[in-house]
């Protein structure tokens, strides 16, 4: 699949953070991308059709982006799928609670636009797309 | 008072009353646990007041860079609508002159350049937005720390209004009971177990600054 097909999940209970993300995704050539409002509608969405890479924030109501992390990694036909995690949580802890939970990445809010390419551009590179 | 400075006998027994009611709001207090839920409910103030300090900088802060950058794409279109004014001028005076000379090359090369700047700049007002999320954290914070404040201030109010109305009952001529109350669970105050946008970095080290510590970090992780 080229890359600017790639279809992208972004989850975030802030419609202004998804749309910011959405547009920076687009700036940096991934026009192909889908929302949800927390980890419950994510999910749902990952189960009803394909998706190439998950941004996912972390303090969501109904299912937060450590539970969703943790879902897609026992699901046998998501767990291949890179998780960026693009969230406020800046206590170490709960970066360790992500990277051993099986995070592609984790950025720290606010971020930039350098940051969050450069975070998807090594973590496609790393699985080798 | 009588006429000598002393106290009569019935006023005597008011103040005597009126202290007894004040002993015994106090111990009810105590017996409840409200005098620990007080105390946990005015130390939750200064982390609202943190909170909101927060949100208040960081509202300020998207204002300025919004501010800053549309100074920056203003300055960037007159510099363009500048531009094509001289061109459109050069072009009226000496069509065949403007472009041999290589100005209008130089011309159409600025603009590219420019639109890119302004482009630059329009991204950073769109990522200055990120205030909303970020903010909306905190406030949904202090709200909850609010609300919680407010519930354990109702039942003491409440609980307070019960004694009150059974102890001036009990100060009745008729032999007083001791008054009963139930004693309420104390409830923290309620907090979400994730700790949303660090408000306060200064001398802690169990939360990262900044994009570089959390790249550290998952290095030291082996990411």
């Amino acid at each position: 699949m080229s890359v600017e097909n790639m279809k992208f999940l972004i989850v975030d209970d802030f419609s202004t953070m998804r749309r910011i993300i959405r547009n920076i995704l687009k700036e940096i050539g991934y026009a192909n991308a889908d929302e949800a409002e927390d980890g419950q509608v994510a999910l749902s969405k990952l189960k009803s059709s394909p998706f190439d890479f998950v941004v996912s924030d972390i303090n969501m109501p109904n299912m937060n982006g450590f539970q969703l992390l943790q879902q897609i990694r026992a699901d046998d036909s998501l767990r291949t799928i890179p998780v960026l995690m693009v969230t406020a949580e800046a206590r170490k802890e709960d970066i360790v609670t992500a990277a051993q939970s099986g995070a592609s990445g984790y950025i720290v809010k606010p971020f930039t636009k350098a940051t969050l390419e450069e975070k998807v551009q090594k973590i496609l590179q790393k699985v080798g797309k | 008072m009588n006429r000598e400075g002393g106290m009569g006998n019935e006023e005597g027994d008011l103040y005597v009353n009126v202290g007894r009611l004040t002993r015994q709001l106090h111990d009810a207090l105590r017996e409840l646990g409200y005098d620990v839920k007080l105390e946990n409910a005015v130390g939750s103030l200064p982390d609202a007041r943190n909170r909101l300090s927060y949100v208040s900088r960081l509202t300020g802060q998207a204002a300025e860079k919004v501010l800053n950058g549309v100074d920056r794409t203003k300055a960037e279109l007159q510099h363009l609508t500048d531009g094509a004014t001289e061109m459109a001028a050069a072009l009226r005076a000496d069509p065949v002159g403007a472009v041999a000379s290589g100005r209008m090359m130089g011309f159409l090369d600025e603009v590219g350049a420019s639109a890119s700047r302004a482009d630059t700049q329009l991204t950073e007002i769109m990522l200055a937005q990120d205030f909303h999320d970020l903010t909306g954290q905190v406030i949904r914070k202090v709200v909850t720390l609010a609300q919680g404040l407010e519930a354990q201030l109702v039942q003491l109010l409440v609980q307070t209004r019960a004694h009150e109305a059974a102890a001036a009952r009990a100060a009745e001529p008729v032999r007083a009971e001791p008054v009963r109350v139930e004693p309420v669970r104390a409830e923290p105050v309620r907090t979400e177990a994730l700790a949303g946008p660090a408000v306060m970095t200064a001398g802690r080290t169990d939360v990262v600054s900044g994009q570089a510590q959390v790249d550290e970090l998952l290095e030291s992780l082996g990411f």
